[in-house]
């Protein structure tokens, strides 16, 4: 080889700076570190990497997704929202309370807050926000079903406001925390759907003044901010000038802007990196398990091999999802037996029906008529192959996820079932899902509250939304869970309600319409310059209102 | 009755043999097994890859697919020569049994693309003035597109899969091919030999068939070769970009998709299918530039 040693040389000066570079960069993070007990410090902009779609619209009212209520809330405040506890605490609003029938609910607006445009929040304003979220034109899915029950409205007064409600509904206040539904100036509300998506106007700590598409939003601190409850944080404004957030899909790519130090704060981290960074002392960890459903897998059981409930069960015991999770998420995520997430007070768990037994899973196929077997090793009943067609969304899973859904693959081979998995975009899932081309889907579905329950299981959600799209998934349409669910959200006893929810818990359990897997995952890599951070909303979304970076 | 053919005399200067060319670096020559060593390396490389797409279970008797999440992301070592992936499965036979699809689709993509070149050259050089305007203007546009771009769109419209993969890189590919036969054509039209046939009353189809063709597709044996390579880089792009073999397929391109995201923790995943995608590609690449030197000009 006669190129060695001049490429060798030419090289050499090159590496010589490369290897500096490392070492210099090698040193920067020891020299930044400091003790989290210092003193709070005003100024310098937070960037932040958001792996989610880039929204198209900023105005959470319109369609309503978490990528939307991640950057929402920066600059929009809710009517309600949870303390660090867990409980519901009035925010924009003072209190609230409820007719004996259930039927008329009054909510007391707080008074002393504007918007950023400078219009006063009152109870008009909120009426305002109701009203753009329940007329058509707005396109809000999310906000629009969880404000369903509201019949009329009336601002009484400028801090009273009156609801009267179709029929009672116990979850309005868990709703009314959800940055889905908002509350942004009325003022603002009146501008084209365009302006609005541009640049909502809200009461929270920061505000919108540009975005640049398909790369970063800009907002800047909101010097006119009042706390509406001032135990909540400090007095005053926030400590930061104002946040860059980015885009950046690229899960690896993410992680390293963040060891670069060129961003503080990534949401969506992988569990690999989130291990990793656990071991060093310049990267932290927020873990912030979404409010609402489990992240599960539903069966559909409108069509064969699941309309039958012993091939249900079958499957469940088919596949070994227990070691897929401890060796893909590396220990960051806790297997679920439940419908609902982890952080809902009412979440009901049963491990027993759930244990990967492929013995049983081949009694259970026998006896359902599944006993012979194709050349492939597949089973077969009347020449029929014991196929499953299982969609992905490849924007609405991690690359984990994907990789559990491949050795679920593997595992039920084993007991002679097919599953067949479609990597797809979103749109095309949508287009599979609505001609009922699935037998197993996991779809995620973010709601404060056990009422997500209704949303995902009663036999209404069946029939699609005007957008095509329907939640219940598994197509269950049993008339004793449907009148559980509606009772369920329409007591005004807190233990009857526990109580109904919980045997409405064990009937979609039992009925093995749905495999859980775990919360869905929620995680945030921040550097280490960056405190008080772990503030979040009654969705998870981190705030950043007593966040304050350390130069 | 027939003509006699014309007795060139060798002693016409015009007709004097040109010195032979200095061999190309990695040409065949007889110079012995030094001068050889990278032809022999690449035919080696492909020999490999070949006998992997043929008879996989020959070279990695392990199966592909089977997982053990309890032993994943294990670096290469006694026990997984090139390591595990997230699931547990084996690299190294992922890849011998990946060998097949990678390359298949790299053949039919060039097959596809080169008849289609093949008939697109043919009309536009041999078929007047019109058609050969024709056609130009319609490689023109294809070539203003980007060829990733092209597939992508053919892609979006046709679905994803192996086969909608193998026929958008043919389709990508074969324009830069069209345009290489239109000249051949029209070099050979302009041949002595031609003009022979053509005095002699030849039909056209049997002057295209008999006395153009094989001589205009000659280097399209080295095009292919080197196209071979090219088309498995853009099979393996399209699979990166979740368009190719859906999972749990051993897909070369796919491989590397999903290792990207373990970068950090396990470099196997990703360096060992690029390393098959660069061989594969290199090795035809440079066998088909000694073949370009070694053959007819």
């Amino acid at each position: 080889m006669t190129l060695a040693r001049p490429l060798a040389t030419r090289l050499f000066p090159t590496a010589t700076a490369l290897v500096a570079a490392l070492v210099l960069a090698g040193c920067t993070p020891g020299t930044t570190t400091s003790d989290a007990s210092g003193s709070p410090v005003t100024g310098g902009t937070l960037v932040y990497a958001s792996g989610d779609a880039e929204p198209g619209c900023l105005d959470p009212h319109v369609g309503g997704n978490y990528p939307q209520a991640l950057v929402a809330s920066q600059y929009l405040e809710t009517l309600y929202t949870k303390d660090a506890g867990g409980k519901l605490i009035p925010w924009l609003a003072e209190g609230s309370s409820v007719s004996e029938d259930g039927l008329t609910r009054t909510v007391k607006i707080r008074s002393g807050i504007s918007f950023t445009d400078g219009t006063a929040l009152d109870a008009a304003a909120v009426k305002a926000n109701f009203e753009h979220l329940l007329v058509p034109k707005t396109a809000s899915s999310t906000g629009y079903l969880a404000l369903g029950k509201i019949d009329s409205m009336d601002a009484v007064d400028a801090s009273t406001l009156e609801l009267k409600l179709k029929s009672p509904d116990n979850s309005l206040l868990e709703s009314f925390s959800m940055p889905w539904v908002a509350i942004e100036s009325p003022k603002a509300l009146k501008r084209s759907q365009a302006e609005n998506c541009a640049a909502p106007v809200g009461t929270g700590p920061f505000k919108v003044e540009s975005w640049k598409k398909q790369d970063s939003v800009q907002l800047v601190r909101n010097t006119g901010y009042v706390l509406p409850d001032p135990s909540a944080g400090h007095a005053g404004t926030a400590y930061l000038d104002g946040i860059t957030w980015r885009f950046i899909p690229e899960a690896a790519t993410r992680y390293a802007a963040l060891q670069a130090g060129e961003v503080q704060i990534i949401d969506n981290a992988q569990p690999d990196t989130i291990a990793a960074a656990e071991k060093t002392s310049t990267i932290k960890h927020l873990d912030a398990p979404r409010p609402g459903a489990s992240n599960r897998i539903e069966l559909n059981s409108s069509k064969a091999p699941f309309n039958d409930v012993k091939v249900r069960e079958a499957f469940i015991h088919a596949v070994n999802i227990n070691a897929s999770v401890d060796s893909l998420f590396f220990g960051t995520a806790a297997r679920s037996y439940s419908p609902l997430s982890s952080v809902e007070p009412l979440a009901y768990s049963e491990d027993s029906l759930f244990g990967y037994d492929p013995a049983k899973a081949g009694e259970l196929l026998d006896a359902a008529g599944w006993n012979k077997r194709d050349s492939a090793g597949y089973r077969t009943k009347d020449g029929a192959r014991l196929s499953l067609t299982f969609p992905v969304s490849t924007s609405q899973s991690i690359p984990a996820e994907q990789s559990l859904f491949e050795q679920m693959q593997a595992t039920a081979k084993d007991s002679g079932i097919e599953i067949k998995i479609n990597l797809l975009d979103l749109s095309s899932w949508y287009g599979d899902l609505a001609k009922n081309n699935y037998n197993l889907v996991s779809a995620p579905y973010t709601k404060v509250g056990p009422s997500v329950l209704a949303i995902l299981f009663h036999s209404d959600s069946t029939i699609p939304a005007p957008s095509g799209y329907f939640a219940n998934l598994s197509q269950v349409k049993d008339p004793s869970l449907d009148a559980l669910l509606n009772t369920a959200g329409a007591t005004k006893d807190e233990a009857e309600r526990k109580d109904l929810y919980t045997q409405a818990q064990k009937k979609v359990l039992e009925g093995y319409y749905l495999l859980p897997l775990y919360n869905q995952q929620n995680h945030f890599l921040y550097s280490s310059t960056l405190k008080n951070v772990g503030a979040t909303t009654a969705v998870a979304t981190p705030t950043f209102f007593d966040t304050w970076l350390d130069h | 009755m027939s003509i006699p053919k014309p007795v060139l005399s060798a002693q016409d200067p015009l007709l004097r043999p040109l010195p032979a060319p200095p061999p190309h670096p990695g040409a065949l020559s007889v110079r012995g097994l030094a001068g050889n060593l990278p032809w022999l390396a690449c035919a080696a490389v492909l020999l490999f890859f070949l006998v992997a797409a043929i008879a996989p279970n020959l070279l990695a008797p392990v199966d592909p697919l089977a997982i053990n999440p309890t032993g994943a992301f294990s670096p290469p070592g006694p026990g997984h020569l090139l390591g595990t992936d997230e699931s547990g499965r084996d690299i190294y036979s992922r890849i011998v049994h990946g060998a097949r699809p990678s390359l298949l689709i790299g053949a039919a993509a060039t097959a596809i693309g080169l008849g289609l070149a093949v008939v697109l050259g043919t009309v536009a050089g041999f078929g007047g003035r019109w058609l050969d305007y024709g056609v130009g203007r319609l490689l023109e546009v294809l070539f203003a597109l980007p060829g990733l771009l092209l597939a992508l769109v053919f892609i979006a419209l046709a679905g994803p899969g192996v086969t909608t993969t193998v026929i958008a890189v043919g389709l990508t590919t074969a324009p830069g091919y069209a345009r290489m036969i239109r000249a051949q054509i029209i070099a050979q039209r302009a041949s002595p030999m031609v003009e022979a046939a053509t005095v002699l009353g030849r039909s056209r189809a049997r002057i295209l068939t008999v006395h153009i063709l094989p001589n205009a597709l000659a280097p399209l044996a080295v095009l292919a070769t080197l196209g071979l390579g090219q088309a498995i880089l853009w099979a393996a792009s399209l699979s990166f970009l979740g368009l190719g073999a859906p999972p749990p397929a051993p897909e070369w391109g796919t491989m590397l998709s999903s290792g990207r995201t373990y970068l950090a923790l396990a470099w196997w995943m990703t360096f060992f299918p690029g390393l098959a995608i660069v061989l594969v590609a290199a090795a035809s690449t440079v066998l088909s530039r000694s073949l370009k030197s070694a053959g007819p000009r």
